[in-house]
């Protein structure tokens, strides 16, 4: 009796040393390595040389950004915006289709950085950078996108307050002018935030580099050696901005929708609008970060330690929820629409389902609701990068669809029968994949260029985690060092 | 005034940095006399070292204020400084709820913009000079920086290996 007593003991003691070596292989929080040797993994995977495949995909991208972006671009400016499909009823197309997904994609970096440091996630710590480049970038693409659909776009500045021969000030009565301001703030609000944190892996970047890197680095990192004062200003600057930069993100998609509510039109005229955009805008980027993430992972040297299965399933449960979240706003803006019973937005409901492009709202339901229910509910198979990063591309071929739907499509059936005409792109293609090769391309040459790891961020979470035995019960537990 | 020397000491650790910081303190040094570097954000209480005062915040509500009144003069003002204001709808000429996305937005950015730009006046950023500094600080090494007497140099040296510094040197400038 004695005996199968003490290994009883015996084998859950190995159970829980086993247990042990479980938790740090799958938390990266509780298998911290010397901040030296993280330090040069990080350093390692920006400037080792790039293969032939990254050349090759670099070299296809940058073929597809002369001439989606910039050729077709400049045919744009010298032939006119005739060369687009936008007509009437169709003024606005897939630029501003292209807009909104942009604005949308840009919105993941913000809620990974500041939503979930606010609400102290620690798993958020390794992709943040990831995350907030993408918002950069992002941005970067809705711009052009914008300035595509101006058409005479050196004439951008008119949209500015300023004053004109005509003793016309431009007033802030348009929604489209709160655009202008709104996505001016986030921008260069989230520029300013990714900067912040990058400031100390810069100082670390330029400590361990020679050459045009270091010169490169040392003009970036601003003198940063991470004094207490340096560290207090940094530390005091990224609250405020974590804090502050929340409305912002929520003002952007919010107003952004307001260009569509604060029409009268069939199908647009909603007041839940706003929350339903902000959604979709999550739903968009949390779905590009994780395919990021697996492509960070798959082809960047050393990735693997840092990003790991667990940052997965943690952005799985996340692409679920705000799944969930969406089809409930998209369900509650259908049934009032339906159910106010007014002809013209039946006639447009009806268009949406079983109209030419019906196709495209069934993928939408499909890609945003059905796919990401049916595999993102498993721990195991949120927990597998291609998988989930799949997940990710659906939702985001899904997300689109969704604002081709309320844009183009919508626009298609109003209250003048007479002018029901689909609308067929036309040079808008080209430069959308312009765009969208534009944003690969400016993430492949960061990826060479700054430390897409956050390591302080990683080192500090590190010391913050531990394992701590309850009885016989090991826990993971936090300690707020901040 | 006796003469001085900047000192500087380097630890692997967190614990024996903090032993140091309050043993330079029983040696007489005062908390400005001594500085530390890291490259994680190393808080001072965990050092035992007075919070460092930061003018970030205040920097930042002045930058909201700032926001604020251009956004009251696009407002307010504007509209009326020229002849022919325009007229949407049956809005007023100074509309409501849309002057209120003006106001939030231009708050919101002067507040973020002066927050940008108070780390950079509160830290003297950029700064290329040369600096004390030691490298192995973004390594994970706490560096303790401290001044004092010269006479006292080998006390004080003795002092900080003897609580385990990794190394105790003369602090000098360099090109970062």
């Amino acid at each position: 009796m004695t005996y199968d007593k003490k290994e009883k003991k015996v084998v859950h003691a190995e159970h829980h040393a086993h247990g042990d070596d479980h938790f740090r292989e799958k938390h990266l929080m509780l298998d911290p390595l010397p901040r030296g040797q993280m330090n040069d993994m990080v350093m390692e995977s920006m400037t080792e040389p790039p293969t032939w495949k990254f050349w090759l995909v670099f070299g296809i991208l940058s073929v597809i950004v002369a001439y989606g972006l910039f050729y077709s671009w400049a045919r744009l400016i010298i032939e006119g915006v005739g060369i687009a499909g936008v007509n009437r009823p169709s003024y606005w197309g897939i630029f501003l289709v292209n807009t909104v997904f942009w604005i949308g994609i840009s919105h993941a970096g913000t809620f990974i950085s500041a939503i979930l440091r606010v609400f102290r996630a620690e798993f958020r710590r390794p992709f943040t950078r990831a995350a907030e480049l993408m918002t950069t970038f992002g941005l970067v693409q809705a711009g052009f996108s914008i300035f595509m659909h101006l058409g005479r776009v050196w004439l951008f500045y008119w949209l500015l307050p300023y004053p004109n021969e005509r003793m016309l000030w431009p007033n802030m009565h348009s929604p489209l002018s709160w655009d202008l301001i709104a996505i001016t703030t986030y921008l260069l609000s989230s520029t300013m935030y990714l900067f912040l944190p990058l400031i100390p892996d810069l100082a670390m970047a330029r400590d361990k580099s020679t050459g045009w890197r270091k010169i490169f680095y040392r003009t970036l990192a601003l003198g940063f050696r991470g004094t207490e004062g340096e560290w207090a200003h940094l530390r005091n600057a990224m609250n405020i901005f974590a804090w502050a930069i929340i409305p912002v993100m929520f003002s952007v998609h919010t107003i952004v929708s307001w260009d569509f509510a604060a029409a009268t039109r069939p199908g647009w005229n909603s007041t839940i609008f706003g929350p339903y955009f902000i959604v979709g805008a999550l739903h968009s980027g949390m779905g590009a970060v994780i395919v990021v993430l697996a492509i960070i992972r798959a082809t960047m040297k050393n990735m693997k330690y840092f990003i790991r299965p667990e940052h997965f399933d943690a952005i799985g449960k996340l692409m679920l929820v705000i799944s969930m979240g969406w089809a409930y706003f998209f369900f509650n803006d259908y049934m009032v629409q339906w159910y106010g019973g007014d002809k013209w937005t039946k006639q447009l409901l009806h268009f949406h389902e079983g109209g030419p492009l019906g196709w495209m709202w069934f993928a939408m339901l499909i890609c945003n609701i059905a796919i990401p229910w049916a595999v993102l509910w498993n721990p195991k198979w949120r927990s597998i990068p291609w998988l989930v990063s799949m997940v990710g591309i659906f939702i985001n071929v899904g997300m689109w669809l969704e604002r081709y739907i309320i844009i183009p499509i919508s626009l298609t059936i109003n209250r003048m029968p007479f002018t029901w005409r689909m609308y067929t792109p036309g040079i808008e293609i080209p430069l959308g994949i312009g765009t969208l090769a534009f944003f690969c391309l400016l993430y492949m040459a960061a990826s060479k260029l700054i430390p897409l790891i956050p390591v302080w961020e990683v080192q500090e979470g590190q010391m913050a985690h531990k394992l701590t035995k309850y009885g016989r019960e090991t826990v993971v537990t936090v300690s707020e060092l901040e | 005034m006796a003469d001085t020397v900047h000192l500087l000491a380097v630890f692997s650790d967190l614990e024996p940095a903090a032993d140091a910081i309050d043993q330079l303190r029983a040696l007489g040094l005062s908390d400005n006399d001594i500085n530390t570097i890291s490259g994680v954000p190393v808080t001072e209480a965990m050092l035992g070292r007075p919070a460092a005062w930061s003018n970030v915040p205040r920097i930042a509500f002045g930058g909201a204020i700032l926001g604020m009144s251009a956004a009251a003069f696009l407002v307010f003002i504007a509209p009326h400084w020229y002849p022919y204001p325009i007229q949407v709808g049956t809005q007023a000429y100074v509309p409501g709820p849309p002057s209120f996305v003006l106001f939030f937005e231009l708050t919101m950015l002067g507040m973020l913009l002066s927050t940008f730009l108070g780390v950079f006046l509160e830290s003297y950023f950029p700064n290329y000079r040369p600096m004390n500094y030691v490298k192995e600080a973004s390594d994970g090494k706490i560096a303790v920086f401290f001044t004092c007497p010269s006479e006292s140099k080998d006390k004080f040296t003795k002092t900080m290996n003897a609580l385990g510094a990794e190394k105790v040197e003369v602090a000098e400038v360099e090109q970062l």
